[in-house]
């Protein structure tokens, strides 16, 4: 064997290693450099965020790849994801809620090899996960979850006054009326914040109107359906409601229902998951049911959230091992769902028949069959416009002018106006 | 001699040619003002100058921006909810600074007067200041909610309101009551305190001259007090509109702009607009509106203080 000397050694390993920083095209210590960070919403679930603490550790752990979570809460996340966006600086990983992927889609890495992968472990992602993180094409996201829509209900007084549960929105203006004369009234906010928008959205589709078409261009919000919508609205407001409905943030009518107030509510399930951890007299009494139907179909809001990566960060490969590792395995996924209390479902086909609908009988409701799930603005694609149209409340204004005097087809074509301004500017 | 003077110079140690240096007003004036002037350029001038940009561009968060003249000026104004928002503006800030200024004199005239625990009651008036402003307009939003309302109940207990009381925060007009009162409460302390130092610094001869000429009160307020206070108040209401058209935090926390847009001011539109939305073009375009009304404002008012003080 020939003997190696000295400054062959050097030459050699030196000149090696030279050539392969220079095809890499990355210096060594960026190349050692195995630590992402990853700017999350603090979850409504604060559980969940634990967990996923937890779960980060671990993930160190085994892969020796570090992870930094930043948490925010979800109003200041725009304008935080803006300042990272402008200055091409900042976290890895993102979380985006609904349709997140569309507004920042430039600036957001090609996941569609990810979303692959997890779709073949755990089947295919539900529509409105599909609706939100599918970006004329590509994911620009992947799906992890959702948090659903549904009747919330105080089951006592039902049973006390012998009224059926409703399974259309007529039927809830019919047991309505009796709740409000028990001093127990409906409560949908008709005000200026998303909750306004979740329930009005599947009102109306359950009327069979929409506020612009399929195509995102054509605004449909003048039509029958929206006047039989507004109309339901107005008497809701009459004779089941009462007028603070007008000034409720997205908090109230959780707060109403678990004060003892409110008879009936649609909000996600967290009102009753509160109840519960706070030990409220009103936890055992609450209880929830399927999503109203109408004569266009049976269609609910949901608020899916997905996981993005910038297209800045220099980290796309220890950052999709976080993805694979969260959301890939099985057991660790399951065990980060299961933190959540069912506030949070998983968001592929396989796994809805989840073991956390079945550690409470009040969660029998959740995911219950027969129900369309869509983001806001449905069937129109969320782009920036129909974002707008959101943003600015318009649809809950229109009802607001409406139940306080304005005619309904006044009310209506100054929807329909602001709308379409909207597309056209 | 010329060579002799320099050889003395070069031999000077540093400490006494670097003070001698900082003597000369040419060299300490513009080292004195260097810092600000970086700070100045950094955190104003180059973020001013990009939302000029934005303003006349299609902005948009992450995608190339192209230039758009005032279109975006011209489209915002087909919207209603711009208009109202405008209109909401003007009525916010006139009404809120009108009340802020009258009461402001006169809390500053009484505290002015020989009061028990004179300074303890200073202090005090300026706590809505100093506590941040989206923490006190929680309180205030906790005192306006229409399911815990205290000011309905106090209302409804002293017999003054009849059940369940106004909906402050879901009626255009309680509405913009409400968030008209909280700018108030805030801004308040800013104009009392202020007008306080005006009045500590009229010479007591004018009043004791006045008085000894048998002027009432009244007479003395208006010909004496309210003249000599004229340059503080213009300052007083030269900040106060600026700040007062600029408010963001007021709104966004009790009411969101709503109910139908009537509270919505600049700066909240503009977040949803410019942040919510991602368009930075038309929020920015938002945020400038009323900036060529502002400067002429600005510019009145310090040409009024100007010819008042020289």
């Amino acid at each position: 064997m020939e003997s190696i000397g000295r400054r062959r050694f050097l030459a050699t390993t030196a000149g090696g290693g030279l050539a392969g920083i220079l095809a890499a095209r990355v210096p060594p210590a960026r190349g050692q450099q195995r630590e992402i960070s990853y700017l999350c919403w603090n979850n409504f679930a604060p559980a969940m965020d634990k967990k996923q603490n937890d779960i980060a550790q671990r993930f160190t752990r085994d892969t020796g790849i570090k992870l930094r979570i930043d948490y925010i809460a979800h109003p200041q996340q725009p304008a935080k994801y803006a300042a990272e966006v402008q200055t091409q600086a900042g976290h890895d990983l993102v979380e985006m809620r609904m349709h997140f992927p569309w507004l920042y889609e430039p600036q957001l890495t090609d996941v569609s090899d990810l979303v692959a992968e997890l779709e073949k472990k755990h089947g295919k992602t539900l529509s409105s996960g599909y609706e939100a993180a599918h970006v004329n094409g590509v994911w620009r996201a992947v799906p992890m979850y959702h948090g659903l829509f549904v009747p919330t209900y105080r089951e006592d007084l039902f049973k006390r006054a012998g009224l059926k549960v409703p399974d259309t929105w007529e039927e809830l203006y019919t047991v309505g009326k009796e709740l409000k004369k028990m001093g127990n009234p409906v409560g949908i906010p008709i005000s200026q914040n998303y909750d306004s928008i979740s329930t009005a959205g599947p009102v109306l589709w359950s009327f069979g109107g929409m506020e612009v078409d399929r195509d995102g261009k054509t605004v449909r919000i003048n039509s029958p359906a929206t006047e039989q919508m507004v109309e339901w609205y107005k008497k809701m407001y009459r004779d089941c409601m009462e007028p603070e409905v007008l000034s409720w943030t997205d908090a109230s009518n959780n707060e109403s229902l678990q004060q003892g107030k409110a008879g009936w509510i649609h909000n996600p399930v967290s009102a009753y998951i509160v109840a519960k951890q706070r030990k409220l007299p009103t936890a055992d009494l609450i209880n929830h049911h399927r999503s109203l139907g109408g004569p266009g179909g049976r269609h609910e809001t949901d608020v899916p959230r997905s996981i993005g990566i910038w297209k800045f960060s220099k980290h796309v490969e220890p950052a999709k091992e976080w993805v694979r590792y969260l959301l890939g395995k099985r057991e660790v996924y399951d065990e980060w769902v299961m933190s959540a209390d069912a506030f949070n479902l998983p968001i592929y086909e396989r796994l809805q028949d989840h073991p956390v609908l079945r550690t409470d009988p009040k969660y029998a409701a959740l995911g219950a069959p027969g129900v369309q799930y869509h983001l806001y603005g449905w069937p129109a694609p969320p782009t920036d416009r129909i974002q707008l149209i959101t943003n600015s409340f318009i649809v809950p204004n229109m009802l607001a002018k409406a139940v306080t005097g304005t005619p309904n087809k006044e009310a209506i074509a100054w929807a329909e106006n602001e709308m379409k301004k909207i597309m056209a500017g | 001699m010329a060579v002799g003077n320099i050889a003395v110079t070069a031999r000077l140690p540093l400490r006494v040619r670097v003070r001698e240096l900082l003597d000369r007003e040419q060299v300490l004036g513009p080292l004195f003002v260097t810092p600000a002037l970086f700070l100045l350029v950094l955190l104003v001038a180059y973020p001013f100058c990009m939302a000029l940009y934005f303003a006349v561009s299609n902005a948009f968060i992450g995608r190339p921006s192209h230039f758009v003249g005032l279109r975006n000026f011209v489209n915002l104004w087909q919207s209603d909810a711009f208009r109202q928002t405008f209109q909401n503006a003007f009525v916010f800030t006139g009404s809120a600074v009108a009340l802020k200024l009258v009461l402001g004199i006169s809390l500053a005239v009484l505290l002015n007067q020989q009061l028990w625990f004179k300074r303890a009651i200073r202090g005090a008036i300026l706590l809505p200041w100093v506590i941040p402003t989206a923490l006190s307009t929680l309180g205030w939003w906790w005192m306006f909610n229409s399911l815990y309302s205290v000011v309905n109940w106090t209302g409804i207990a002293l017999g003054i309101m009849d059940p369940p009381g106004p909906n402050w925060l879901g009626q255009k007009y309680y509405a913009m009551t409400a968030v008209v009162t909280v700018n108030v409460w805030r801004g308040l302390p800013f104009f009392a305190i202020t007008i306080l130092a005006g009045l500590v610094s009229i010479p007591r001869e004018l009043y004791e001259a006045a008085e000894a000429d048998g002027a009432g009160p009244v007479a003395r307020f208006w010909l004496i007090t309210l003249p000599m206070i004229k340059p503080v108040l213009a300052i007083v209401v030269l900040f106060s509109t600026i700040f007062t058209f600029s408010d963001f935090n007021i709104v966004y926390v009790l009411t969101n702009g709503g109910p139908i847009n009537s509270t919505h001011l600049f700066a909240t539109l503009a977040r949803q607009v410019g942040l919510e939305t991602g368009r930075i073009g038309e929020g920015a375009a938002i945020s400038l509106y009323l900036f060529p009304a502002l400067m002429f404002v600005v510019w009145a008012q310090l040409s009024f203080v100007r010819r008042q003080v020289y």
